[in-house]
């Protein structure tokens, strides 16, 4: 079986525009989606914006996550966000104020957040390409094979208990936002 | 790795930064949701990232778990939306000032 990251362990120019592309077009729709006058426009560049991620993800290797990008995230939770969006009915959305008084503040925090890219710049990475993956991977003794067959075995193997844990967090939200959103009638 | 890992990380960093002005500075409680998603989608490229960079499984693995809970958080988060918006039509976070004194 012919490994998955020889296949890619040589950069091609092409890949490299691609995620450049990617990349650039998410941080233009992200910066999109918060300063939209209209939701329903930002919900929108947020679809872009996703959609762009599945495909760094693709590019990154990790095609199993791509696809529950697209189907979970671009298919089920933004179109409910939408749902409830056109269901709000928003009045005068476009006439109020986009951003709180606040906004330097806000930018200020975003911006110093941003300035990590800079720290990620300088620090090379020494530490995460040296001194941890020798713990890591004697914990995973086999080479990766392909991203889900290894996700597969990780999360029927050690992540077993977190992976029930999950299902168990995604009913308590059914059954909360259902006791939320309801109608109280009587009593 | 078709791009370095810092390139990835830088990627990451902006688009957080991005959410948490969207999160802090917006006053429409559904744009504040969806920017907390633009935050969550950020941690995800970088745990992929990490996943790609060291050839560990776990970091999908997590980001599953990152994208599970971020389903729970938007079911949560626009229920809670819906039941304000009955109270109080509208969806500023500036109407919502019950619990203030």
């Amino acid at each position: 079986m012919p490994a998955v990251p020889e296949l890619l362990a040589e950069p091609s120019l092409s890949s490299q525009i691609t995620f450049y592309y990617m990349a650039t077009a998410s941080i233009v729709s992200a910066l999109l989606a918060v300063t939209r006058r209209n939701p329903v426009h930002s919900m929108l560049c947020v679809l872009v914006l996703l959609l762009h991620m599945a495909g760094i993800f693709l590019l990154l290797g990790a095609e199993f996550l791509a696809a529950v990008q697209v189907i979970v995230y671009a298919g089920a939770i933004l179109i409910f966000y939408l749902f409830v969006l056109m269901l709000l009915d928003l009045p005068g959305e476009e006439t109020r104020p986009r951003f709180g008084r606040h906004w330097p503040f806000a930018a200020a925090a975003g911006l110093s957040f941003a300035a990590l890219a800079w720290l990620a710049r300088m620090d090379p990475l020494e530490l995460a390409a040296g001194v941890v993956p020798a713990a890591i991977n004697t914990a995973t003794k086999a080479p990766p094979q392909g991203s889900l067959e290894d996700m597969g075995q990780a999360l029927h193997g050690p992540f077993a208990l977190p992976f029930e844990i999950a299902s168990l967090v995604l009913l308590a939200a059914i059954v909360g936002s259902v006791v939320l959103a309801r109608r109280r009638t009587g009593s | 790795m078709i791009v370095p890992m810092r390139t990835v990380l830088v990627l990451s960093a902006v688009l957080f930064g991005i959410g948490v002005f969207g999160f802090l500075a917006r006053r429409n409680l559904i744009l504040m949701l969806v920017s907390a998603e633009v935050m969550l989608n950020a941690v995800n490229l970088s745990l992929i990232g990490f996943s790609r960079h060291l050839e560990d499984p776990r970091g999908q693995v997590l980001a599953l778990f990152v994208i599970a809970v971020a389903a729970a958080e938007a079911a949560v988060g626009l229920g809670l939306v819906i039941a304000l918006n009955r109270n109080k039509p509208g969806a500023g976070v500036a109407d919502l000032s019950e619990l203030k004194w």
